[in-house]
């Protein structure tokens, strides 16, 4: 794979990323300024919306891993543990129509962000987890960097934050 | 006379109306990020050989250095290595009597990040003794990391060192033992390892190896 065609991507899913996040914090200021009836903007195409950022991330770390052969870390893998099921148990809840599925899928994301979150302190204070790096897959070791700031980890974040506060409105909606 | 009949608002055919316009303003919300990547996707093809050299080993390898244990290899001959660095300069880790702090850095890792200005202030201000050699050794380049290419970081950081450009598969790395960045060695006058270890050591390790190497 091309470095051109990996900094495409890099370069996508970094504006996902930043459209995504600008969407759930523009959804939770809308919902503080209109009150519940902020819910019904999304209806139950947020559980819809919830599965795509799961999708796409699923799909993003598989091609960042077995396409561009970015070996995951520790962290990595931790992360997608709790990403790839959100790709499944979202998809099943939308077809279902399930209000139930959030109370699966949010503790879920949250976990991921937390681990996300970690992460990305790592990769600003390396030493917090000792002194050396890992020749091969460290987690300290920022693996790209975009807008001077994000990396996979952060994406991930990203992607938890939005199903959390997407499902958050489902909720609502269903309500 | 048929009537026509207007959709409902909330009924099936505005719901299915509204399904579209999601679909439809997804796929060009998709196209223009897609555009967007695109066109910022600007990098020029490099040349894939940046930042690796061709260095040559000669003698038994180190066995990997095992972090917090006593090292096994203190006493045995370290490979001879002869390189160059990123301008092609002729460097090389023989037994010339000098005895020698061995580097090897990774361009991408924080440690090593970190580690460099603190090496360099430290030789700036005259703490490598008299007849001892720092080398340092540019190994793990891998053009898809971050702070790449290692040449242009060192020179941004000032490095003064002679440097060895590692090969893509890492040889010398690996017939030193390394197993993590950054990795000191220690040689003797006659190339033999006084002692290793890897992670950030700041001015007081610093020390600790000058000291080391000048008993050799």
């Amino acid at each position: 794979m091309s470095a051109q065609t990996i900094l495409f991507f890099n370069n996508f899913f970094a504006i996902l990323t930043v459209i995504a996040l600008v969407g759930a914090v523009g959804l939770l200021v809308f919902r503080m300024v209109k009150g519940p009836e902020a819910a019904t903007l999304l209806g139950d195409k947020a559980v819809w919306l919830a599965w795509v950022v799961a999708l796409v991330a699923t799909v993003g770390s598989l091609m960042y891993s077995e396409l561009f052969h970015y070996v995951p870390c520790r962290l990595c893998w931790f992360q997608r543990i709790a990403m790839y099921p959100l790709a499944i148990v979202l998809l099943v809840g939308a077809i279902r129509r399930e209000a139930a599925v959030k109370f699966y899928a949010i503790p879920i994301a949250l976990v991921g962000l937390v681990i996300s979150v970690y992460h990305n302190v790592l990769q600003f204070f390396p030493s917090l987890e000792g002194t050396s790096c890992d020749p091969l897959v460290p987690c300290s070791a920022r693996s790209i960097e975009m807008f001077g700031f994000m990396d996979l980890p952060f994406m991930a974040g990203a992607g938890f934050i939005v199903i959390a506060v997407l499902l958050a409105f489902y909720t609502k909606a269903e309500e | 006379m048929t009537q026509k009949t207007r959709p409902k608002p909330g009924g099936k055919d505005a719901k299915s109306k509204a399904t579209l316009w999601w679909i439809v303003g997804g796929v060009v919300g998709l196209g223009l990020i897609v555009a967007l990547a695109a066109s910022i996707a600007t990098e020029p093809e490099v040349d894939a050989s940046i930042g690796f050299g061709d260095p040559t080993v000669e003698g038994d390898p180190l066995p990997v250095y095992a972090a917090g244990t006593q090292d096994v290899a203190i006493g045995l001959t370290a490979p001879t290595v002869t390189g160059a660095d990123w301008e092609g300069n002729p460097v090389s880790i023989e037994p010339n009597g000098n005895s020698k702090i061995i580097l090897f850095l990774a361009h991408w890792c924080p440690h090593c990040q970190n580690e460099v200005p603190v090496v360099q202030e430290w030789i700036d201000t005259g703490n490598l003794p008299e007849g001892v050699e720092l080398i340092s050794v540019v190994t793990a380049t891998d053009r898809s990391r971050t702070n790449w290419p290692p040449q242009d970081w060192l020179e941004e950081e000032g490095w003064t060192s002679p440097s060895v450009m590692d090969d893509q598969i890492g040889t010398v790395a690996a017939n030193y033992g390394m197993a993590g960045t950054p990795f000191y060695v220690v040689l003797d006058g006659e190339n033999t390892n006084l002692g290793r270890i890897s992670g950030e050591i700041g001015v007081e390790g610093l020390n600790a190896l000058a000291a080391l190497a000048q008993s050799g």
